[in-house]
């Protein structure tokens, strides 16, 4: 078999085995990753993201609003429309909504944090303060060996959301074919193998 | 007045209708014997596979009602039990083709070196058959199934002559190959059952790449569409959907005499006769069949006086590791989706001179998701650090140059690797349950080291860059979904359960053709070798009812 045919279970369990005996992320980061990766190809979590009276089902509206200003600072709009415009946060709600209840949790603990972090940094929470704030914030937080680690859900929460926003952007129309430059075709009479001769020789 | 009919008995029951049984069932019609098989789920609609569904496309079609087809059995509908902190992952298809219906397709002979590793290192027994006795059916299923593949025969994969030709390799994999020579480390043309020609009546491959959500083209091998149809045209097969079967029965003589089953939906218990019964319900379901089918003449099982029914699960251990190759970053994005795996294999090879190895049997390596991802951004790119424009800059610019390598290695068959039956847990049916226990020792331990030193040196030899690398991290227990070992072939009753023609040593009516009659896994991919056995095992059944032996 191969990993196209791997379940959720699976490769949750895959990730949970290779977590315990590295120092990497948290297991609810783990574990919501390979749950994002997943979920991409699941019909309702598609149907949600493209619902026309989409509302959250586990963010409230700040959460949501807060969600939306992260997912778009992770990958904005360049010269190709960014996380925002591809409803990223929706699809993030859908992983949280199917998630294990402790995942769930944890997401959500991380995601208060950013806002008491900008509370007690800026004097406002995160979606109050401006963009040179909010950068400065997700700098420190993604710096590798980061030594404000003030509080490690922090760092686990920044690892959770930009696997989930890469997850849910890049299977886009937008992410895979307008911004990674995929063709889309899907009936082609011959393979297409490498024709460099200087990656053979 | 009632009157009561004798039941019908059937020539042949088969038991599973996936490679193994699929084939059976084939093979038996084709000899003009009738059949009638059991699957325990229901026919695949192949025109409603989701192979050409891109993900964002989903949503009208959930709006409009439909639903990807579901291949995968649930464990809240059939739990299986497995040790506290030992978890092994069991993956079942329910249904008319079974796993063939996702399988990965690759398509590697057993050699000679294979089938007597046992002579050799004198671990557990070797097959009861040679290569050269296989041969044969290997050229007769590659011919039916339509396998791709090189001229490159080896000691480890001989026998290529009617394999279609194989997809060139992509950008990563040239460079795998290129560094791979470099050390002196075998690379071939991957063997898999993607056909690259018009075979049989079925289009070629159109290389969509999305061979895992079932392909509804029938342009790989799956028995739903290869055997069962045509087995059907013949007029002698029935097919019973949905028919669970929980025990075979027994005669006073110890014999099979037919099966219990149970209606998948309704829970109805049933019964069909048979003289002879074929089964093909997958490694570790068949196992628990057979254990859970006890009688006075038969208290251990059927057919398990040797007790080695269940024992010696073998698998197979993996390691995955993803890396970039910096050459190919920023290159243009490629469609070079292909057959829906990797193009190149890499054969064993530590027995050659010049080799050492301080572990019994051998590892072989796959390269999984090399090229541009066709379902979003390769799971690497999380990995890469920052965020905003650099990242999903990065991201680009990555995107043509992922590469994995993946070794699969033989885990030795061990006694006390073993599927049991817990009669007080038992499932809707009142069946008990399948218990798996199995472990890894410090054979595999010793493998996986020098699993990880192979990625490493292919790595730096290719000039790529391993990303989260995380060296000898085994994949799950059970992932590799190659169970073999539970009902072993052998030559002598006393240490296997079934003969050289995979029908049963004590139970002469009884034939078992799946995975479970592998003696031992070796590093390679099964089905191609269930299928040669599985024919050759229903030809000598054939032969035995013309001779009036069953």
């Amino acid at each position: 078999m191969d990993r196209l045919t791997v379940t959720r279970r699976q490769a949750l369990r895959t990730l949970g085995h290779a977590a315990a005996g590295a120092a990497a992320s948290s297991l609810w980061v783990e574990s919501l990753s390979a749950s994002s990766r997943q979920q991409v190809h699941a019909p309702e979590t598609r149907a949600a993201v493209a619902a026309t009276d989409w509302k959250p089902t586990v963010l409230t509206a700040h959460q949501n609003q807060t969600v939306v200003i992260l997912t778009e600072l992770i990958i904005p709009e360049t010269d190709t429309p960014g996380a925002k415009a591809t409803n990223v946060n929706r699809f993030i709600d859908r992983v949280l909504a199917v998630a294990k209840p402790g995942d769930r949790e944890a997401f959500l603990r991380g995601l208060a944090w950013i806002d008491q972090r900008s509370q007690v940094l800026f004097g406002a929470a995160f979606a109050g303060t401006d963009a040179a704030n909010q950068t400065t914030l997700l700098t420190r937080l993604s710096t590798e060996g980061n030594p404000d680690k003030e509080d490690p859900i922090g760092l686990d929460f920044f690892r959770a959301i930009k696997s989930m926003t890469i997850n849910g952007y890049y299977s886009t129309e937008i992410g895979l074919r307008r911004e990674l430059g995929d063709s889309g075709r899907l009936f082609q009479t011959v393979s297409q193998g490498c024709d460099h001769p200087e990656h053979s020789n | 007045m009632q009157i009561i009919r004798p039941p019908e008995v059937h020539p042949v029951i088969v038991i599973g209708s996936g490679a193994s049984g699929g084939m059976a069932a084939w093979n038996l019609t084709q000899h003009g014997i009738n059949v009638l098989l059991l699957d325990a789920g229901d026919k695949f609609d192949r025109s409603k596979f989701w192979t050409h569904v891109q993900p964002w496309e989903a949503q009208e079609r959930v709006a409009r009602g439909e639903r990807p087809p579901q291949f995968f059995l649930d464990t809240k509908e059939q739990p299986y039990l497995t040790p506290e902190g030992r978890p092994f992952d069991l993956t079942r298809v329910w249904g008319h083709g079974g796993k063939t219906n996702v399988w990965g397709r690759v398509s590697l002979r057993y050699s000679e070196m294979d089938l007597k590793a046992a002579e050799r290192d004198g671990w557990e027994i070797p097959w009861p058959i040679s290569y050269a006795e296989l041969a044969p059916y290997y050229d007769r299923v590659e011919q039916l199934i339509g396998v791709c593949g090189g001229t490159d025969d080896s000691e480890v994969l001989p026998g290529s002559k009617f394999l279609q030709p194989p997809p060139a390799p992509r950008c990563g994999e040239r460079l795998l190959e290129k560094g791979m020579h470099k050390v002196g480390i075998p690379v071939v043309a991957g063997r898999r059952a993607n056909m690259t020609r018009r075979t049989r009546g079925f289009p070629a491959c159109h290389y969509c790449g999305n061979c895992g959500a079932g392909c509804d083209t029938a342009s790989f091998f799956c028995s739903a569409d290869h055997l069962l149809p045509e087995a059907m045209q013949t007029g002698r097969l029935e097919i019973r959907s949905n028919a669970v079967v929980g025990r075979i029965l027994t005669d006073e003589n110890g014999l099979a005499r037919g099966v219990q089953y149970f209606d998948r939906h309704t829970g109805a218990e049933r019964q069909a006769l048979a003289q002879v019964i074929v089964v093909g319900a997958s490694c570790v379901d068949s196992t628990r069949l057979l254990l859970n089918s006890k009688s006075e003449r038969h208290p251990n099982g059927l057919g398990n006086g040797s007790d080695v029914i269940g024992r010696y699960l073998c698998e197979q251990i993996r390691l995955n590791a993803t890396g970039f190759f910096p050459v190919l970053a920023g290159t243009a994005t490629r469609n070079d989706r292909g057959i829906g795996g990797e193009h190149i294999y890499m054969p064993r090879f530590n027995h050659r001179p010049g080799r050492k190895r301080d572990y019994l049997r051998g590892f072989g390596a796959q390269f999984w998701n090399t090229g541009a991802s066709t379902s979003g951004a390769h799971a690497g790119s999380e990995r890469i650090p920052g965020f905003g424009a650099a990242l999903k800059r990065e991201i680009k610019r990555r995107h043509p140059a992922w590469f994995e390598i993946h070794p699969f290695g033989e885990v030795l068959p061990y006694a006390h690797n073993r599927i049991t039956v817990d009669p007080a847990r038992v499932d809707k049916y009142g069946v008990p349950l399948a218990k798996i226990d199995y472990q890894i020792g410090d054979n595999e331990r010793k493998m996986t080291e020098h699993m990880a030193d192979t990625i490493e040196e292919i790595v730096q030899a290719a000039g790529g860059e391993l990303v989260n690398y995380r060296r000898g991290q085994l994949d799950a227990m059970g992932s590799a979904i190659h169970e073999h070992g539970t009902c072993r072939m052998g030559a002598e009753a006393k240490r296997s359960a079934l003969n050289r023609f995979n029908q049963m040593h004590e139970v002469k009516n009884v034939f078992v053709v799946d995975g479970s009659s592998f003696p031992n896994a070796a590093e390679k991919n099964p089905t191609l070798t269930i299928l040669a056995l599985s024919w050759r095992a229903s030809d000598y059944l054939a032969d035995e009812i013309k001779r009036g032996n069953l």
